[in-house]
């Protein structure tokens, strides 16, 4: 093994990290916010990749110029689920946890469906982009451009949550809705309103990354499957209801993965992963950085 | 009019004396069962066999003008005229579920008959299943040579198996290192699942047999969201030859990845799946200029056999899409299934087993270039050769064997 695959290895695992963060903080934040679990994230991924296809297929609208737009659609997108299926499974009495559960996992069901009636099985990919298939090589190290404007829009993106969460009134609302939801009505917050709106970022959040991956992956109604459990174990390790906590746990994974499949076979690079996740539970069971 | 209790027992009565009679009548009707990803990763897959089935019972059930057994006449003459039809379940591309879609098909949809699978890991379990109840299953498209040597009495293949696509494969490299071209190194990459382990298995036994030294061996796990790890590896190794063995998502994130990683081997050496769908060339076909898969089809056959282009026009109205290695194997399977079941003049399994073992089929009343259809004692058709294609262009080209070439291998790809 030389020093080049190393260091390689580590800068294809920082690239993906960075990717996972982006895919799982729309998730961790929404769990911060409202102790909901968002199983239908992975569809939320998928179908922001098929509207990035489509904006490219019919309109040839890059996928850099879209993603905006895709984050757009998908804020709206997340904000209408929560008005219109979260919002009920919340007032259940009893079991609240299981129906919430069930609801989303529902949802993510009918979502794979629906995109396999319509846009059917069929793989498909954006075939020309402006950074798509296009690569940096610095002495030997193979940095593709899709992923590095990944990496560069998650940690933009981290930033900027990081700014609003932190320095705005709504972001202010959002901590105080999530620290007591039955207090801020009395101070006149709309925790419906605070709710929706959290829905659509964390839509958004994931719109954006489904719109930059859509350069550089295929496109086809599951998906979304594989990329959300991953970002499922990124929220649990970085800590639930932590968005720094996702970022952190996104890099994490991506490292760890990719020196997994350094030293075992590469079948075997996710075992890596929930192997530091299962040690993690055992210090630290609420995630590196939970606040819960 | 009222109804008494004592009307319905009577009508019930008359209604179960009936029955059989009814019974009897269905035999207008042979009903086979196809089980397929219908949904998930492969579920494109499902479809266009679908595609692929419907063309062959469209032909057997109606009257066509083509050399092949049932396409004449209507139906199946020895039933008095049947028709075929088709019940599809979807088994996920999941082996536990495979099993039970195959107990429905055979206990509630009395199918006399399953087709399928794609997926060799499911086969596995859908071929023990009709073996208890005793219905033959025939696999399309499944390539795993383990398939058949499990002792199954209901197991038949009319399509090759890896280990024969893998001797092509190597005959081929053997006649490249005559001609002068350097081929010493291979690198070996297979899913995990039982496709891509006995791919791999057959690829190193012969390997070792025929003097090529394997330089990288890497097996990934099916649908993994990167395989950049993977690609390194097979770029640091810098075999001659990559040999891959992977269904279609794979494939497609290989190529890019090879492509963002700048690694280019001289020629690519495909064991079908994903190399065979067109989902792959629309997406990378690019970057895969020169490609090289093999396969159990070509529509190179047209030039020689016409009826092979008229088919694959049939096919193509239906899917959009030209006959490839998957669907020709799906529509012969059909054709070779249904030619059994008319000369076993019965829909009981045991009747057709036996019908299916009796098969002799000429390979020039086929849509494949083999020599004929004939299954051994482990129900494996042996005289099935399976061809190489290279991609040259945005199409397929024959390039081996010599018999079946149009064209020289180009080699090193673009």
């Amino acid at each position: 093994m030389t020093a080049e695959t190393i260091i390689q290895s580590l800068a294809s695992g920082l690239l993906l990290g960075l990717l996972y963060g982006l895919i799982a903080v729309g998730l961790a934040l929404i769990f911060g916010l409202m102790d909901v679990v968002n199983f239908a994230h992975g569809e939320f991924l998928m179908i922001s990749m098929y509207a990035t296809f489509f904006l490219f297929a019919f309109f040839a609208l890059d996928p850099l110029l879209s993603a905006p737009l895709v984050a757009a659609a998908l804020f709206v997108f997340g904000a209408v689920v929560y008005l219109l299926v979260v919002r009920f499974a919340m007032r259940a009495k009893a079991n609240a946890g299981m129906v919430q559960i069930f609801s989303t996992f529902g949802l993510a069901i009918v979502m794979r469906g629906l995109a396999q009636f319509f846009f059917t099985p069929d793989y498909r990919s954006v075939s020309h982009s402006w950074l798509g298939g296009k690569t940096v090589s610095i002495a030997g190290i193979f940095l593709p451009q899709p992923q590095l404007m990944g990496a560069a829009v998650a940690i933009l993106a981290f930033g900027g949550l990081y700014f609003f969460i932190n320095r705005t009134d709504f972001g202010r609302a959002l901590e105080a809705t999530r620290e007591d939801a039955g207090a801020v009505a009395l101070v006149g917050i709309d925790k419906n309103r605070v709710f929706a709106l959290g829905w659509g970022l964390g839509a958004a959040l994931v719109g954006l990354a489904g719109a930059i991956m859509a350069m550089f992956f295929y496109i086809y109604p599951d998906v979304g499957a594989s990329f959300a459990l991953i970002a499922y174990v990124t929220v649990a390790l970085g800590g639930f209801g932590s968005v720094f906590g996702a970022f952190a746990g996104g890099i994490i994974v991506g490292l760890v993965e990719a020196t997994t499949a350094l030293v075992m076979p590469p079948s075997l690079k996710s075992v890596g992963i929930y192997a530091v996740y299962l040690l993690v539970v055992f210090i630290r069971p609420r995630g590196l950085f939970g606040s819960i | 009019m009222t109804i008494s209790r004592r009307d319905v027992l009577l009508g019930g009565a008359a209604a179960a004396a009936l029955a059989p009679i009814a019974a009897r009548a269905q035999t207008s009707e042979v009903v086979i069962g196809l089980t397929y990803p219908m949904s998930g990763a492969n579920a494109q897959i499902g479809v266009d066999a679908q595609r692929a089935f419907e063309t062959a019972v469209d032909i057997i059930n109606n009257d066509q003008d083509f050399d092949l057994p049932l396409a004449r006449g209507t139906g199946l003459p020895g039933l008095g005229g049947a028709k075929i039809r088709l019940i599809y379940a979807d088994h996920q591309g999941d082996p536990q579920k495979g099993r039970a879609e195959a107990e429905r098909l055979i206990t509630q949809e009395k199918v006399c008959a399953i087709l399928g699978t794609y997926q060799s890991a499911v086969a596995v379990t859908v071929s023990q299943t009709c073996e208890r109840y005793q219905i033959p299953f025939m696999s399309a498209d499944n390539s795993s040579p383990s398939l058949h040597r499990r002792g199954l009495k209901y197991y038949f293949r009319a399509s090759p198996h890896d280990e024969m696509f893998s001797a092509a494969m190597f005959d081929f490299l053997d006649a490249m290192r005559k001609k002068g071209t350097k081929i010493e190194t291979l690198a070996l990459f297979h899913e995990d699942t039982i496709f891509g382990t006995d791919s791999a298995n057959a690829q190193t036994k012969l390997a070792g047999e025929r003097g090529y030294k394997i330089v990288a061996d890497i097996k990934y796990r099916a649908n993994s969201p990167s395989l950049s790890a993977e690609v390194q590896q097979l770029k640091a190794a810098g075999a001659d030859v990559l040999m891959p063995s992977s269904y279609t998502t794979d494939s497609i994130l290989l190529v890019k990845t090879m492509a963002e990683l700048g690694y280019k081997p001289n020629a690519i050496v495909a064991q079908s799946a994903g190399f065979s769908e067109q989902a792959l060339y629309d997406a990378v076909g690019d970057k895969l200029e020169g490609v090289i898969n093999r396969g159990s089809f070509s529509l190179d056959l047209a030039a020689k056999r016409s009826m092979v282009g008229k088919i694959n026009a049939l096919f193509k109205t239906k899917s959009g899409k030209d006959l490839n290695d998957n669907s020709s194997r799906q529509f012969m399977a059909m054709i070779v299934m249904a030619d059994a079941i008319d000369r076993a003049k019965s829909t009981d399994g045991e009747k057709i087993r036996a019908a299916l073992a009796a098969t002799d089929m000429p390979g020039e009343q086929t849509i494949m270039p083999w020599k004929r259809v004939k299954f051994d004692e482990m129900g494996q058709n042996n005289d099935a050769d399976p061809v190489l294609l290279q991609y040259v262009g945005g199409k397929f080209v024959t390039i081996f064997p010599p018999q079946a070439a149009v064209a020289e291998a180009i080699w090193p790809m673009k």
